[in-house]
Parts: structure tokens; sequence; C-alpha cells
């Protein structure tokens, strides 16, 4: 009599439109998962390069750095080029985004990317993100939303985090290379609401010659009432850590034995960072209406001294910047959507507005062993922009959809002492999606994005750079789930720029540089023969290509072009489980005339996890297990090392982790 | 056997109700019966898997497999608060004997071992009806060994708490 339930192999079925929908704004909600299946994107997403990454998925990876779990996005990649407290390095669709040029990221509806940095623009510090609080990753690569705005062009992601977790959670691991962390977080119920609460201590030394020593202190503490879409919740988090940072080295002095691949050449680069955020999210809906509003404050304070080009400048004093940044940053997005249904045909509306205000002082300065030796550069920078958008999704038929939309930026640059530029820039976009048929959706998408350029660069007498840089996107996708247990996308896409950011390694900032055309391939699959198992397997291809004549030539520095990923995940109904991932991205152009190329990077890491009780598991992750020498990032420049006569034109590179182990011990509570 | 027809009709009820009144409506049915076999009071509700979806979203804001035990309970621990049954001032307790969820509705089971529920007994029934205020919960008590005839009870907002005959 208790066992009643035969769970059988109930498949799902499509999203069609459920008459049982009530939300305005989640007119395509998915179906209920049964049996560990994923979620279906099929009469949800607008493209085949769209779409949410469920909670689960995101606990099956094994990240080695908080960043990583942005690498649940098929085809992009996460590294890191220096100290570990610092923003991390991406890479998709066939650019190397720096610290996030052209990856729009937000937490909490609050944007990461921080504009007119001191050290690179749209500079994407991840290290505040606490992963068991991610309730999901939503992705959409590709400028086909008008919701996105400013550095989407790539793509854009969003982390939820959770208002509620449905048990507490402590965790302590300690690892390799004096890694060490612990966690406690909880929801408890106060009030009509819950408080949710989270304490993050971290250290990590990495596999560096001069450890790394990165101490992180990370908090979040959220009031919540209602449901996300019929409450509010207000939420403050704050972020510390200090970290020495291994800066690239040069290729040379390792073939020569002058240096380790570990080794730092100045010990005294690294950096501080500090954030505090305050933010609110209100939502209503109703049949017919949804309402958003959702409001921010983000105090960030950034020191970071890097050293990238050693003695070629000042033989005596040393080559090492510091690049302190500390801004305000605050902001509003509200947006009303309203539904319309009759028959086989529905509508969502939405009109949307962002308001954003970055206060910034940031600097250049020349120094020595973290101490200023003279000013290059000290600005005081207010950026504000206004976006206003419109969007419609409208299923017409059973197998016909159109999603478009209109989006509008005007931004201000506001450099004190030496002026203020205005620019407006107006982003179309249009999806037209036929099918299901056979569980197979086509998709056509055309839209323009954009990227602000930093305000100093903008209002450089000189050589002023385009404020909005606009990008021109277009792609055929297709998704399927004709084949039983097997999901798979293929987008083919084009992506013009106006003008590329490029990171100046020897410089230690991206500059606003040449117009771009990248074509590019892109083919994920999740596959899901049987309950226990699942693989995820991505491939991704792009060719990236100046559009205008140079004698340089016509490659894009660090562009990024053959991606690969494969991942196992292993989950049987008995205590143990486990995943394997191995991930690629090949060799690239590191100069205009591809005459040197970076060499392809091959990473594997792994979990094996053993739940103890009910309450209690245990986890060993496993990162390069094969000890690969491999770079985590490689650029071309020219460099000088103490004793070098003259600067020399070398590769430098930062190596990706030594073989590292983690044990972890988690208890729900 | 019993049951499954009984979750099998409340399946085909609710669909079919869905269907009727388009998006305007959310339904959700409980049928509560003695079984003199057992001596237990047998509960099934049905609801539509679309809304528990829905629910446990915007409570959790991350999809839910109701294939896995530990999701079940998520599911359980708001069943168990917002459907409560108390008798002469005492609350029953309801054992959770297990959830069934297809595609189109999650069916749940519920028990209350060798009790036969007494005339009077308070019924609050919330399932839903805090997240959707359009949710209409019908609540059928199957006539009784000692002659106490069969009772259709509707809950909504506001009346989410009844006597039951």
């Amino acid at each position: 009599m208790k066992k009643l339930i035969n769970w059988g192999q109930t498949p799902i079925i499509l999203a069609a439109l459920a008459p049982g929908l009530a939300f305005a704004d989640d007119p395509f909600i998915q179906r209920v998962l049964i049996d560990g299946s994923r979620a279906t994107q099929l009469g949800i997403a607008d493209s085949a390069a769209a779409g949410t990454v469920t909670q689960r998925q995101l606990q099956d990876r094994t990240n080695y750095r908080p960043g990583e779990l942005l690498e649940a996005t098929p085809g992009l990649i996460v590294s890191q080029h220096s100290g570990e407290g610092k923003a991390n390095q991406f890479y998709l669709r066939g650019f190397n985004l720096d610290h996030g040029t052209d990856l729009r990221t937000a937490v909490d509806e609050m944007p990461v990317n921080q504009r007119s940095h001191a050290h690179g623009q749209g500079w994407t510090d991840l290290n505040f993100l606490i992963p068991e609080l991610s309730a999901r990753l939503d992705y959409k690569k590709g400028p086909y939303s008008a919701s996105e705005g400013d550095f989407a062009s790539a793509g854009a992601t969003a982390i939820t985090y959770a208002n509620r977790l449905t048990q507490g959670i402590a965790s302590a691991t300690a690892g390799q290379n004096g890694f060490a962390r612990a966690l406690l977080a909880d929801s408890p119920e106060l009030g009509k609401g819950n408080l949710l609460y989270a304490v993050e201590a971290m250290h990590n030394d990495g596999p560096f010659t001069h450890g790394d020593n990165y101490r992180k202190l990370n908090a979040v503490l959220r009031y919540s009432e209602g449901y996300a879409n019929n409450g509010f919740s207000v939420a403050a988090m704050a972020y510390r850590g200090n970290w020495n940072s291994t800066d690239q080295i040069p290729m040379r002095a390792v073939n020569n034995g002058t240096l380790g691949r570990f080794d730092a050449i100045d010990n005294t680069d690294g950096g501080e960072a500090r954030r505090f955020s305050l933010s609110g999210i209100w939502r209503q809906t109703t049949q017919e209406t949804a309402s958003k509003i959702s409001a921010y404050v983000i105090a960030n304070r950034l020191k970071l001294f890097s050293n990238f080009t050693y003695v070629q400048d000042d033989p005596e004093n040393g080559d090492q910047f510091a690049q302190p940044d500390r801004r305000v940053t605050s902001g509003l997005n509200a947006s009303h959507s309203w539904h319309w249904h009759e028959g086989d045909r529905a509508s969502v509306t939405t009109v949307g507005m962002q308001v954003q205000n970055d206060n910034i002082f940031n600097g250049l300065y020349k120094t020595k062993a973290r101490q200023v030796l003279s000013t290059t550069r000290e600005d005081h920078i207010v950026e504000t922009s206004t976006s206003a958008y419109v969007e419609n999704s409208t299923r017409w038929t059973p197998v016909f959809r159109t999603n478009a939309g209109l989006r509008a930026d005007h931004y201000r640059f506001d450099v004190a002492r030496i002026g203020r530029k205005d620019d407006t820039l107006l982003s179309p976009s249009i999806s037209i999606v036929l099918g299901p048929w056979a569980q197979t959706e086509f998709y056509i998408n055309a839209g323009n994005g954009f990227h602000s350029n930093d305000a100093r660069g903008v209002l450089d007498a000189d050589n002023p750079a385009t404020p909005l840089a606009r990008s021109r996107g277009q792609e055929l996708g297709v998704r399927s789930e004709w084949v039983p247990g097997l999901q798979s996308s293929l987008s083919l896409y084009k992506l013009d720029f106006d003008s590329e950011l490029v990171f100046i390694g020897d410089a230690g900032n991206t500059e606003a540089s040449r117009p771009s055309r990248r074509y590019g391939v892109e083919f994920s699959n999740y596959w899901k023969p049987l309950k226990w198992l699942s693989v995820d397997a991505d491939l991704a291809f792009a060719r990236g290509r100046y559009r205008d004549e140079d004698p340089a030539g016509d490659r894009i520095p660090g562009a990024i072009e053959g991606v690969g990923q494969l991942a196992v995940t292993v989950a049987p109904s008995g205590p143990w489980s486990g995943s394997l991932r191995m991930r690629y991205f090949g060799p690239r152009p590191l100069v205009e005339d591809n005459s040197v190329r970076s060499r392809g990077t091959r990473t594997v890491n792994g979990r094996i996890g053993y739940r103890i009780s009910k309450r209690t598991h245990i986890e060993l992750e496993g990162f390069n297990p094969t000890n690969r020498r491999d770079s985590a990032i490689e650029y071309y420049y020219a460099s000088r090392l103490s004793g070098e006569a003259e600067p020399v034109d070398d590769i430098h590179f930062h190596p990706i982790e030594s073989r590292t182990f983690r044990l972890t011990l988690n208890t729900a509570f | 056997m019993f049951r499954r027809l009984k979750a099998v009709l409340a399946a085909a009820l609710l669909c079919g109700s869905a269907a009727v009144y388009a998006h305007n409506y959310h339904m959700g049915l409980a049928d509560i019966s003695y079984n003199p076999n057992t001596g237990n009071t047998e509960i099934v509700h049905s609801y539509t898997a679309h809304d528990v979806e829905a629910l446990l979203m915007n409570l959790y804001q991350r999809q839910f497999d109701l294939g896995l035990e530990e999701d079940q309970a998520v599911l359980r621990r708001y069943i168990e608060k917002q459907f409560t049954l108390n008798s002469g001032g005492k609350t029953l307790r309801l054992q959770w004997i297990g959830v069934s969820a297809s595609a189109d509705n999650v069916t749940i089971y519920q028990e209350i071992e060798k009790t036969q529920l007494a005339p009077g007994t308070v019924l609050r029934n919330n399932v839903l009806t805090d997240f959707l205020p359009t949710q209409v919960n019908t609540v059928n008590i199957a006539s009784s060994v000692d002659g106490r005839a069969a009772q259709t009870l509707i809950f909504k907002v506001p009346q989410i708490e009844q006597a039951l005959p």
C-alpha cells in the first residue's frame, strides 16, 4: 500500500501553450520535470543559442573558481591570467573577451560588468558569487534581445540567487595548494517571509611559487516575502578579497630555465577588492499583466598592481603600475508586461526602462612594490545611461512564433576636467521561430547590439573612441529533441562590430580598435540515455577578422577559434555519484598577421561524491589530474627582464592550475 | 486500484476543467474517504502539474524534478503546511504516502492512520490559493459508513477553512 507510485518512463510533452496558464510574464513556462529530464527549451527560447541551466546542473559542475559557473553556457570559457582575486578572463563566440568586454553578466538583476574601469572595459569580477545560492543561470548568445543592452553582443548571462533554500547548508573544503573554504547558509522563516543568510570564507595559494595567499570573506543577507512573481526581496551583499598575483611570464625565461612555470617576476603584484551592495526586487503578476522593479546600489573598490613588461620602461624601478578604481553604481530596472491570449494565439508585450549611474574615481600610477612613484592619470568619471525598450513575443499559430524588439540607449560620459559627451543608439531585434515539427524548431535571428567604450577613450582629444560601438548579428539555428533523451542545438551566426575592444598586453588596458566580422558555428548536445547518466558535448568554431585594410594584418589578437567541451555526469540512485569534464580551447592568433599563434589548452577536471547519509555527503574534486602544462592565456608583446639589454618580443603566458585535489564535506540542516 | 481509478478520474476532470475555463481558472481536487478495510482515512489530491511547477519555481526560483525524493520533500513541506485537518482543537497527523507526477498532473496521496474523521472536523485548504488568487479547490468527502452523505466543498480565496460534514 505504501508503494503506490509507478514512475515508468513518462514522456515530457512539448511546452505548447498550456491552457492552465496564469502568468503574464511566463507565457511559455516550462512543464514539470520528471525523472531527471532537462527542461525543454522548445516553445520557450527564441534562438538556438539561448537557454536555462538548472540549479542541479550547476551543482553537478566542478568549478576551480566561482566564475567558472558561467561555463555552463555552451561555448563559454572562463579562465584567469593573474591572481585569483582578479576578474576572470572570458572567451566566447570567437572573442577573447578579456575581463568581460562583450559578455553581459548580471547577478540578481545587478550588472556585474563595470564600465570605464581602470583596468579593462566591462570588468566582470565574479569572486563574490556563491555557487550554492545560484538557483538558475539564463544565457542568451548574440544581440537578439531588446532587454539586454551594453556588453551583450557575444552573449548575456544572468544568475538568479534563491530567495529561500530548501535546506540549510554547512560545507567545509580542504585542498592542495593552501585551499580551504567554509560556507554556512540557510533561510529560516522570519515574520511573513524568509531571511536568507550565507557566509563564506576562502583561502587559496594556487600552484604558484609565490602563493596567491588569496583571502576571501563573503556574505549575503536577504529578506524576502511572497513568491518571486508576487512579492519582494531586499538583499545586502559584502565581499572582500586580498591576493598576490603571479602575472603572465615570458616563454623565453621558462625555456632557458631562468624561470619556473609557476614563478613570478614581481612578487609585489596583487590587489584588494571590496564589493558591497544593497538591492531590492519587487514583482507583481496578475492574469493579464506583470510588473517588475529592481533597484540597486553597489560600491566597488579595487586596488590592482600589475607588471607585464618587468623592467622595459624603467630599468631602475621596474614597470609595476597601479590601476585603482572605486565607484558607486546605482540603478533602476522597471518593466511591465501585458499578456493577451485567444485560441492558439498568445502574445506578451513588455515595455521596460533601465537607468544606471556610475560615479567613478580611477587612475593609473607608476609604482614600485605597491608604492606610488608617479601619477600617469587620475580621473573622476560620471557615466549615466538611460535605456528604454519594447519587446513583443507572439505565438501566431502552433508552429509560428515571433519576437520583435526595439531598444534605445542614451549615454552621457563626463570626465572631470576633460569634458562631456552624449550618444544615443537604437537597437532593433527580431526572431522568427518555426516549428516544432517532430520536436524540432528552426530559428532566424537578427539584431543590433553594442558596447560602450571607456569614457576616457571617448573623450580622448587626439583619437576619440566611438562612444557606443555598434554590433550587428544574424543567426540561423535549429534545436531538436527528436531523438529521445537527446537535446541538440546548432547555430550559424555572423557578428559585425564597428569597433573591437582589444586587450593591450603591455599597457594593461583594453582599447577601442578596428571594425571586425565573425562567422561561427556552435553545436551543443545534452544526452541523457539513462536516468543516471548524462553527457554534455559542445563544439564551437569561429572565424574572426578585421574588416578594414591595414598592413598590420586582419587577424584579431586573442580571438578564439575552436572550443570544445565534453562532460559525463553519473548519478545513480545509490550513494556514489561523479562527473568528468574535458574542455578545450584551441590555438588563436596573437598578432594581426597571424605569424604568432597561441597553443591550444586542454583541461580535465572531475569529482566523485559519496552520500554518507540523507543529509551528509563527501566529495573529492580533482583538477588537471594529468598535470598538463597548458596555458590559461597567452599574449604576444615586448618585455624586458633584468639582465636583458633590449626589450624582446615574446609570448607571455599564465599557466593553468597544476594537479589539485579538494575534499569537501557537505551537511544539510 | 480504487485509488488509481480515482486519480485518473480526478486528472480527467482537471483537464476538462482547464480546457473549459481556458487560463482564467486553476483547479485542484481532493478526495477524502474512509477505508473500512484498513481503518484509515485516505486523501488523494490532484493538481495541474503546470501550477505546481510555477508554484515551486516562484518559491525557490529553480526547476524541480518531482521524480526525485528530495524535490518531492519540498512539495510535501508545502502541502503539509497548506492542507491541514483539525478536530477538537487538535491537528490531525496526515501521513505522507507519496506523489506521482505526469506532464499534466501531480497526484498526492496522504492518509490518517486508524482514524475516521469526526463530524465537524475543520479543513484548512490553502493549496495554491496563496499563489494563484483564482485557484479553486474542490474537496469531495465520500459518504461514510455511519450514514453521512457524500458532500462536495469548494475552497477558494477568501474561504479556505470549512468544517466537514
